[in-house]
């Protein structure tokens, strides 16, 4: 056997475990995603400071979530960002908790699928969060993560306090009893 | 030519299931939701039938030359069925979602050259260079089929993306005959087609088993409803538009703070 064909035999042996290990890891995924209960998906929630991450989206945007120009906006130092939102830490856990969030609202999207529309949207806001926080990262990285916190965290805050917003909303119109559940959660 | 009993049933079974599943499409109307899947079945009944014909009153000569034109365009209407597969997936508003758009690039970039690669590598044994180009250009092509499937369960999975019923079973249908075509043009390739084609010959009749299971599995699949889903009420629905719309100015605000 030459060398040549000893290392086609490799390559075709690593090339097939390792799509079959890829693929059945997600597909294991996948199943699981599909297969959660409201229990499950609450018990994935990371607690966050409710009142915390009110006061620093409200800073840049309204109640209605429109983007506030008036004097008294955005005068938040970094610092106080910072230490509201927990830090980097503070932020990675709304990360995570913006995927929970995607995947309640596929939870009622289950029983109503036009609700597609606004899972959609959340997942899309929940990417534009992660890429709020690989910046963060990057900053963390070159010793600038003070400065870029106003300028990535506080929009990445004001998102997820919108979607938070949207999930108890979508809920509210869904009439679901778990809705007490998830306003404790959230 | 010279064709034994079995290649005969394979013939007589594909046929009776490509038409049955012509049928579940059409009567299902399944073929309005995949009309590339539908071709596809499609081009495999007429393959079969000319290949069927070409074999009884052809030449040797005319049915290698038919056989692997009939295989390029089978090729081709694979990559249709991935291309109707990930549209169905990706693009759940009608257009291709923002954020798997740089992840496609990059599911090609590294799917097209590990699987020239692996053709590169391969060093089948045959008499005439047209076969070394046939298994080679298999070998890729079977490959790079594997490769889009599982990049696209891994995709869906990592964007939070669901699937539908049907697109999930048509997809790991082909998916998992793609990643066993693999294998089987791998042993092709090692153990090549020298004057005994016995080998060769037994891996390609393990490759149409495995194709045959897989449109009996689309056959049944393909015949059963997705589960039922609620009717969205229409106030309901509006509340929605509503919803969708302050989302999107939401998004347009911090996208401008952002600048």
């Amino acid at each position: 056997m030459s060398t040549r064909t000893v290392y086609f035999i490799v390559a075709v042996a690593i090339f097939i475990l390792a799509l079959t290990a890829i693929a059945a890891y997600y597909y294991r995924r996948w199943q699981k995603s599909s297969q959660k209960n409201w229990e499950r998906l609450l018990k994935r929630l990371t607690a966050v400071d409710r009142s915390s991450i009110a006061e620093v989206a409200l800073d840049i945007i309204d109640e209605s979530g429109r983007r506030r120009k008036d004097e008294a906006s955005a005068v938040l130092e970094p610092s106080e960002i910072s230490k509201l939102v927990g830090g980097l830490e503070g932020l990675e856990a709304m990360e995570a908790n913006c995927a929970v969030l995607v995947d309640l609202a596929f939870y009622v999207q289950q029983w109503y699928p036009e609700a597609i529309v606004v899972a959609e949207k959340l997942r899309l806001s929940a990417r534009e969060i992660e890429w709020h926080l690989g910046r963060l990262r990057s900053a963390q990285q070159t010793g600038k993560l003070e400065g870029a916190f106003t300028m990535y965290a506080q929009p990445a805050v004001a998102t997820y306090y919108l979607m938070t917003r949207q999930v108890l909303a979508l809920y509210e119109e869904g009439n679901l009893a778990m809705l007490a559940d998830l306003r404790s959660a959230l | 030519m010279h064709l034994t009993g079995l290649d005969f049933l394979f013939w007589a079974v594909g046929f009776v299931e490509y038409t049955t599943l012509l049928l579940v499409l059409l009567i299902r109307r399944r073929f309005r939701m995949f009309p590339m899947f539908t071709a596809f079945i499609l081009s495999n009944l007429v393959r079969t039938v000319a290949l069927y014909f070409v074999s009884v009153y052809g030449t040797k000569a005319s049915y290698f030359y038919s056989f692997w034109s009939l295989g390029i365009l089978d090729t081709i209407m694979q990559l249709s069925v991935v291309y109707e597969m990930y549209s169905h997936t990706f693009r759940p508003l009608g257009t291709w979602a923002r954020d798997v758009r740089g992840a496609f690039v990059w599911l090609v970039a590294i799917s097209i050259p590990v699987a020239v690669a692996l053709s590169w590598l391969a060093a089948p044994h045959a008499r005439l260079w047209m076969q070394v180009v046939v298994i080679r250009g298999n070998l890729f092509s079977s490959a790079c089929m594997s490769e889009f499937f599982v990049g696209m369960v891994v995709l869906a999975v990592k964007v939070g993306l669901p699937w539908k019923t049907h697109v999930a079973r048509i997809s790991q249908g082909l998916g998992v005959y793609s990643i066993i075509d693999v294998l089987i043009e791998a042993g092709h390739s090692y153990f090549g087609v020298g004057r005994n084609t016995q080998t060769y010959t037994a891996l390609s009749h393990i490759r149409i088993a495995a194709y045959l299971s897989c449109v009996a599995y689309w056959i049944v699949m393909l015949w059963r409803n997705a589960p039922d889903t609620r009717r969205l009420p229409e106030n309901m629905r509006g509340q929605l538009i509503q919803l969708q719309n302050l989302v999107d100015s939401d998004l347009v605000m911090i996208r401008g703070r952002e600048r």
